[in-house]
Formats: structure tokens, C-alpha cells, sequence
């Protein structure tokens, strides 16, 4: 009879579950309770990979229309200039000169940001589906911050940016060197976008149990509260400086970069301090 | 996918001109793998909500749908169960049991359920929060954030549907407090868990996916 019984249940279990109206019918200390929660369980993360296999795909077509949308600016732009290039230097008249410069520096400019663009997406798709996979090992952190200020230092010398880094004691964390320094330079180069002439950059660690803090301060804007959930989306650009260079790619790779070592990345709002303000923490 | 839903929660106290309404209308909904938090200054309905959502206090009326069950059809025994298998709690102060060891404080849930216990799970949990080397001490020889992270195992152990935090660095100091908070944040991604932790302090929320800003027991801001 118990047998049954039990046989009875099961079918309705697998009925339900199929009709997808499943819910546990009894929480006690039974076999069968737990075997109902397991089978919710089962059914819930069934349903959860199927959805996000349509997230997927949802993020992938977003990313195709992205990217389309991000090269047309400049692919439009080298365009004209081509254009209005060619019809100068067949005007052939001295006072051509000038302006065939100009030209030829926007098509210069443009062609530097769509390589900067393919670049990152590069980087993105293979980090992304792990062609490129990171291995988190011990490295001394301020080796890490020391290579990434280098690369930036020149960007940021045109600007007249001093760039003041306190780093004491060889803290050891847990990253990839060559990933993380990519994701190190994206803050770093966001700085000094945002930062006036003549400005400053402070670079600054910190040592919690856990963590290693890298905080990276500058003199510029700061980030509101509004936008610091959202600059590190993809292609987000912050609305002051709209017309920068950029392309709002590097804090996402960053964050992408970050979060496969277990690290996080906050930042501090513009009306916690003056200024901008993202702090890295990387496992210990 | 809703893994929590609270329809239009109400929770008063005394009556007429003594009535206090804790909650007054609450409604909110939890998706899976969110990292949501909830904010408020004290006596604003916060915790209570909390209490509610984790089946530890019947609300006045409303319902609260947790993994597409509805907990207010629970009684006694069954809801005592139910929140051991769907809810892990990490609370203010750790609750650990002083007699055994971290261990076996971690594994303790499962244990109950009389569950067969996922030792490589579990032992990427305990590695994840940093605790290999205290798996065999007393709670009484850690430090309050180390027990709070053994609190926070304890609560990914049983892979629940939902961790509820109620005010979980509430006992610790700001440097130890953004060592838990960025490894329930971490954490909760690698092991993709739905975390719902509730704090007065904006800063901290600021980490979440989500902020839920309540008063006066209203939903006044779900951002």
C-alpha cells in the first residue's frame, strides 16, 4: 500500500513537473519531503539555464548591434574627410595645404579609434569565451601598479597631470599580470580623460584580510551616484564628457577582467568626495 | 526567474491610537542570482520586512512567495523545515554554535536535512571566504570577521534558494566590514546566489545590483 502510494506520488511529481505547475507538497522530516525539495530544485535550475541560454543570446545580439553602431561614427567620418581629401588635392591651389592637414589628422584620429575599438572587442570575446584564460597567481601588486602607470604616462604628461603614487611594502595578491594590468590601464586611462589640465592622479594601496586595495583618485568631476552603477556597462560613457575620445569600452573589460579573480571593483560617489574616485580589490 | 515575491505586506501593531504600522504595503520582487539591498534608518519597517520575507514573523496581511511557494500555507513544523532547506540567514551577530568547530558549524544545515554533505562544494566554499586553516578551531578563537564568514559558509553550505543578511557587518569595524561585504558580493556571483542583505549604510549598499530604499514602512525608492 505505502509503495503504492509513494509510486503514486512520483508520477504526479513527474506530471506536474512536465506541465511545469510543480510545487512541494509537505515540508517534514520524510524521505519523500526531501526528495520533492531535490526535484524543485532540479527543475528550478533546468528552467534557470534555459533562461540564461536566452540571455545569452539576447546579450550577443545587443553586442552585434552594438559594435555596428560604435564603428559607424568613425567609418562614416573617414569617409567624408576621404572625400573632402581628394577634392582638395584636386583643387591643387596652395591654400589647399592647410586644410589637406587637417583632414588627413581627422582620418588619422578616427582610424586610431576604430582600432582602438576592434582591439578591446578583440580582447572582450577572447576573455570572454575563454580562448584567453586568465591564471590568478601571487604577484607583487605594486609591480602591477608601477607597469600601468608607465603606459599611461605619457597620455597623461600632455595633459600636465602629475601622477602621485604611494605604494609602501610588497603586497602580494592574487591576479593575472597581463589581464589585470589591462584592466589597471583602462581605470588609469579613464583618469586622465577625465581629469583637467594640469590635474592630479593619486594611486594609493590598501591591506585588508581578504583584499588588496588598489584606490585610483583624481582631480576630475567624480562619478554621481546615479551613474556608478552604470558606468561600467558596456559603451556607457559619462554624459560631460560626451565628446572626449573614447568609446566607453575599457571600464567594462575592466570589471570583466576583475571579476574573473575574484576581485570587485567599487566606486566612490562624487557626493562621498571631491573628485573621482574607483577603488580595485584583488584577492589576497 | 522570481525566486521571491512579497505582494502587498502589511504588518501592524497595537490598535487604535497605539497602532504602529511596521509595514504598510510592501511589495517587491527578487529575481534569481540578484544581489539586492535594502536600506533604511532605524524603525523604518527594514528588518521587520526581513523577518516577514524569511518566514520568521506572519505578516497583518499580503503574501510572501518564496521558490513559488507560498509561505503563509505553512505551519509550524513544515515552516521550520522549509526556511532550514530555502533560507540561509546571516545575521548581526554570528550565531554560531561555541561547542564545535567551524567545520562542522558549516556543515551543520546539511546535516540536519540529513543530507549527504557536497565535500567539493563545500570545500571551495571554505576556501573562497579564506578559512581553510580554521576548519578545525572553536568560533570562540576567531575574530568577529572571521566568524561572520564562517556564518556566510554556513549559509552558501546549504545552497539555499536565497540568503537573507540582516545588518551583517553590523558588529564589525569598516575595514573588516568591506572584507565580508566584497566576499558576499563575490561569492554570491561565483556560486550564483540570491542575496538580499539589509543595511543603513548607503555605502555598503552601493555594492548591490539593486537598492531597495524603505521608510516608514514603504518601498520609497527601487532603483
Amino acid at each position: 500500500m505505502l509503495a503504492n502510494r509513494t509510486i503514486v506520488r512520483l508520477e504526479e511529481m513527474l506530471d506536474d513537473a512536465i506541465e511545469g505547475t510543480f510545487v512541494e507538497d509537505k515540508y517534514d522530516e520524510s524521505r519523500m519531503s526531501r526528495l520533492e525539495s531535490r526535484w524543485k530544485d532540479f527543475l528550478s535550475n533546468s528552467v534557470l539555464s534555459n533562461k540564461n541560454l536566452e540571455t545569452e543570446r539576447q546579450r550577443l545580439e545587443q553586442f552585434i548591434s552594438d559594435i555596428s553602431h560604435q564603428t559607424k561614427t568613425p567609418m562614416t567620418n573617414i569617409k567624408m574627410y576621404s572625400t573632402l581629401l581628394s577634392e582638395e588635392v584636386s583643387r591643387g591651389e596652395d591654400a589647399s595645404l592647410e586644410k589637406i592637414r587637417n583632414y588627413s589628422s581627422e582620418i588619422e584620429k578616427q582610424t586610431s579609434r576604430l582600432e582602438f575599438l576592434i582591439e578591446s572587442l578583440t580582447k572582450l570575446s577572447r576573455l570572454e569565451n575563454g580562448t584567453l584564460s586568465l591564471s590568478a597567481k601571487k604577484e607583487d601588486t605594486n609591480k602591477l601598479i608601477r607597469t600601468s602607470i608607465s603606459a599611461i604616462e605619457s597620455k597623461a604628461a600632455l595633459k600636465n597631470i602629475k601622477i602621485i603614487l604611494d605604494d609602501d611594502n610588497g603586497l602580494t595578491s592574487l591576479f593575472d599580470m597581463k589581464w589585470t594590468n589591462e584592466a589597471l590601464v583602462n581605470i588609469l586611462d579613464n583618469s586622465v580623460k577625465y581629469t583637467p589640465e594640469g590635474g592630479e592622479i593619486k594611486v594609493f594601496t590598501e591591506s585588508f584580510e581578504m583584499y588588496n586595495a588598489i584606490h585610483v583618485v583624481d582631480s576630475g568631476p567624480g562619478i554621481s551616484e546615479e551613474e556608478a552603477a552604470r558606468i561600467f556597462g558596456r559603451f556607457y560613457r559619462g554624459n560631460e564628457v560626451k565628446q572626449e575620445e573614447g568609446i566607453g569600452i575599457g571600464l567594462y573589460l575592466a570589471r570583466e577582467i576583475i571579476s574573473k579573480e575574484e576581485g570587485y571593483i567599487k566606486v566612490v560617489p562624487n557626493n562621498k568626495r571631491k573628485g573621482g574616485e574607483i577603488v580595485v580589490y584583488l584577492r589576497k | 526567474m522570481s525566486i521571491l515575491e512579497a505582494k502587498d505586506l502589511k504588518k501592524y501593531y497595537g490598535k487604535d491610537e497605539t497602532l504602529v504600522k511596521a509595514l504598510d504595503g510592501v511589495s517587491l520582487n527578487v529575481e534569481k542570482g540578484e544581489f539586492v539591498s535594502i536600506i533604511g534608518t532605524s524603525g523604518s519597517g527594514k528588518s521587520t520586512l526581513l523577518h516577514m520575507l524569511g518566514g520568521l514573523d506572519n505578516p497583518t496581511s499580503g503574501k510572501v512567495i518564496v521558490d513559488d511557494k507560498d509561505i503563509s500555507d505553512l505551519k509550524g513544523d513544515e515552516l521550520c523545515i522549509f526556511r532550514r532547506r530555502k533560507i540561509g540567514f546571516v545575521f548581526q551577530s554570528y550565531n554560531l554554535v561555541p561547542s564545535i568547530s567551524v567545520y562542522e558549524n558549516i556543515v551543520l544545515p546539511i546535516k540536519l536535512d540529513g543530507k549527504k554533505v557536497d565535500k567539493e562544494f563545500i570545500d571551495n566554499v571554505i576556501d573562497t571566504l579564506g578559512l581553510k586553516e580554521k576548519v578545525n578551531v572553536l568560533p570562540s578563537k576567531l575574530s568577529g570577521g572571521q566568524q561572520q564568514r564562517v556564518a556566510i559558509a554556513r549559509a552558501l553550505a546549504a545552497k539555499p534558494a536565497i540568503i537573507l543578511a540582516d545588518e551583517p557587518t553590523g558588529n564589525l569595524d569598516s575595514k573588516t566590514s568591506q572584507d565580508v561585504l566584497g566576499l558576499l558580493k563575490t561569492t554570491g556571483r561565483k556560486f550564483n546566489q540570491t542575496i538580499m542583505i539589509i543595511t543603513h549604510n548607503d555605502e555598503i549598499a552601493q555594492m548591490a545590483d539593486r537598492i531597495i530604499h524603505i521608510e516608514d514602512g514603504r518601498i520609497i525608492e527601487n532603483k
